[in-house]
């Protein structure tokens, strides 16, 4: 399996994943049922946080492309476009939809169901592109692969960062700063579930989880700046393959703080929530330290 | 001073993590650095925050215990900042980003150990404090990783 083989099984999840979630929202709200509000939500932001590695390894299977020495440049540079235009929608759904879940307010509903639907609609813009990419015969004749009045916004952030010298170790900071913000807030969240830390109930510990999720925010923010500036130093790394693994499963995991903070209230639910919880937390935080690990050794681990 | 400085340099132990290329030295070292440094940063900024007043129904008796790993972080980070500068020594002398981290490591540290002296005592109100510590954090961080681009604009 090669890059572009990754590239095409993930690049169905965005589209068919945000219908799913579009589905299970208009669902929630028909039923007035509160479980299927909450399944759309964790649906929203598994999503979001699957399309990362969606978009990543687009650029893999461009580097495949190029060795080959058959690409349509247009068609994949319109493409990439038109991905990012739809990423950056998405992980803001993906954003409120945990917000939702952490602490839920009435207005979450609407504003996540108007975004979702814009944001499927890009989705399917940009994977409609994309098909034209290796199938020319869905083409009509003569029709452009893009309109050129649509926003570039992968072109702007690449340009914006290998024009500007300082952007790049300005990036580097906010990239640290947000990954103390997100370890120590896992840290401390992970060592209540793990009972390492006691005498205060787990949902006031995870009141801090919003610093936590924007340590993540400014990270990939960060990070996608990086990206986009070297696409080809971080495809053909094998380090930062693991990285953005263990980024997606980390980010999976701060679903359990945030959904599962009440306390369990019989002597049986202490006894496994105590077994299920001590797991997780050592899960989470063994990812975490794993995304620092394959972050630092990125230029020593993997290159080829 | 100088002389000091070019004898660590050429100890076998600087020119080892230097020169040996092995992925259990200086990548090594490197990676455990960063986790130190976001053990006792992000552990301190969780703290600092409670402190201005997120989360405020966090009784602070629950993070005492949060301290302990905090200076085993801050003891893993010096112990692997100390190796790292063995390895560079007249360059990082020569770095005034390298003494501006330094200082407000220094500073950063007092806070903490403040935080837990007075703070979790009782004897003094949190969020001055606090927000010293970040600051102090924040400017450590930035003066950390920019050394590597001072260091590269005065040579």
């Amino acid at each position: 399996m090669n890059p572009a083989h990754l590239h095409l099984l993930l690049n169905h999840v965005p589209t068919i994943g945000f219908a799913f979630g579009i589905g299970l929202l208009a669902a929630s709200l028909v039923r007035d049922s509160d479980d299927l509000r909450r399944a759309g939500y964790v649906v929203f932001f598994g999503v979001a946080l699957a399309a990362i590695p969606a978009y990543l390894t687009g650029n893999a299977a461009e580097f495949v492309l190029k060795t080959a020495g058959e690409i349509q440049r247009d068609v994949v540079t319109a493409h990439q476009n038109a991905a990012m235009l739809a990423l950056i929608p998405m992980e803001i759904v993906g954003l409120m939809g945990w917000f939702a879940l952490w602490r839920f307010r009435r207005w979450h509903q609407a504003a996540i169901l108007v975004l979702s639907i814009v944001t499927f609609a890009l989705m399917a813009r940009a994977a409609n592109i994309g098909g034209q990419i290796r199938h020319p015969e869905i083409l009509a004749a003569g029709a452009p692969a893009s309109a050129p009045s649509w926003p570039s916004p992968a072109a702007m952030g690449a340009a914006f960062v290998l024009d500007h010298p300082w952007v790049w170790p300005i990036c580097e900071v906010f990239h640290f700063v947000g990954l103390c913000l997100l370890f120590g807030v896992m840290l401390l969240v992970n060592l209540r579930l793990a009972g390492f830390i006691h005498g205060v109930p787990l949902a006031e510990v995870t009141r801090l989880l919003p610093w936590a999720m924007a340590g993540l925010g400014i990270n990939i923010i960060t990070g996608m700046l990086f990206f986009l500036a070297a696409p080809d130093q971080y495809t053909q790394n094998s380090a930062f393959t693991w990285k953005m693994g263990l980024v997606l499963l980390g980010g999976l995991s701060l679903l359990y703080p945030t959904m599962f903070d009440q306390e369990p209230d019989s002597t049986f639910d202490i006894l496994h929530a105590a077994m299920t919880r001590k797991l997780i937390a050592a899960c989470s935080l063994v990812i975490w330290i794993g995304v620092i690990f394959f972050g630092r050794f990125l230029p020593y681990l993997g290159m080829e | 001073m100088a002389s000091v400085l070019a004898l660590l340099e050429q100890s076998g132990l600087a020119i080892w993590i230097r020169e040996s290329g092995v992925l259990y030295g200086y990548p090594l070292i490197l990676f455990l650095h960063t986790l130190g440094l976001s053990t006792i940063v992000g552990l301190s900024a969780a703290v600092d925050l409670r402190l201005l007043g997120f989360a405020s129904t966090i009784p602070l008796a629950s993070l005492e215990k949060v301290f302990g790993l905090l200076w085993a972080g801050f003891a893993l980070t010096t112990a692997t900042g100390a190796l790292l500068f063995v390895a560079d020594a007249t360059r990082h002398a020569s770095n005034p980003a390298f003494f501006v981290k330094l200082a407000f490591v220094g500073g950063g540290v007092a806070t903490v150990a403040l935080v837990r002296r007075r703070v979790f005592r009782g004897r003094q109100r949190g969020p001055f404090l606090a927000a010293a510590s970040l600051g102090c954090w924040v400017v450590a961080l930035t003066a950390g990783r920019l050394m590597a681009y001072v260091s590269e604009f005065l040579s």
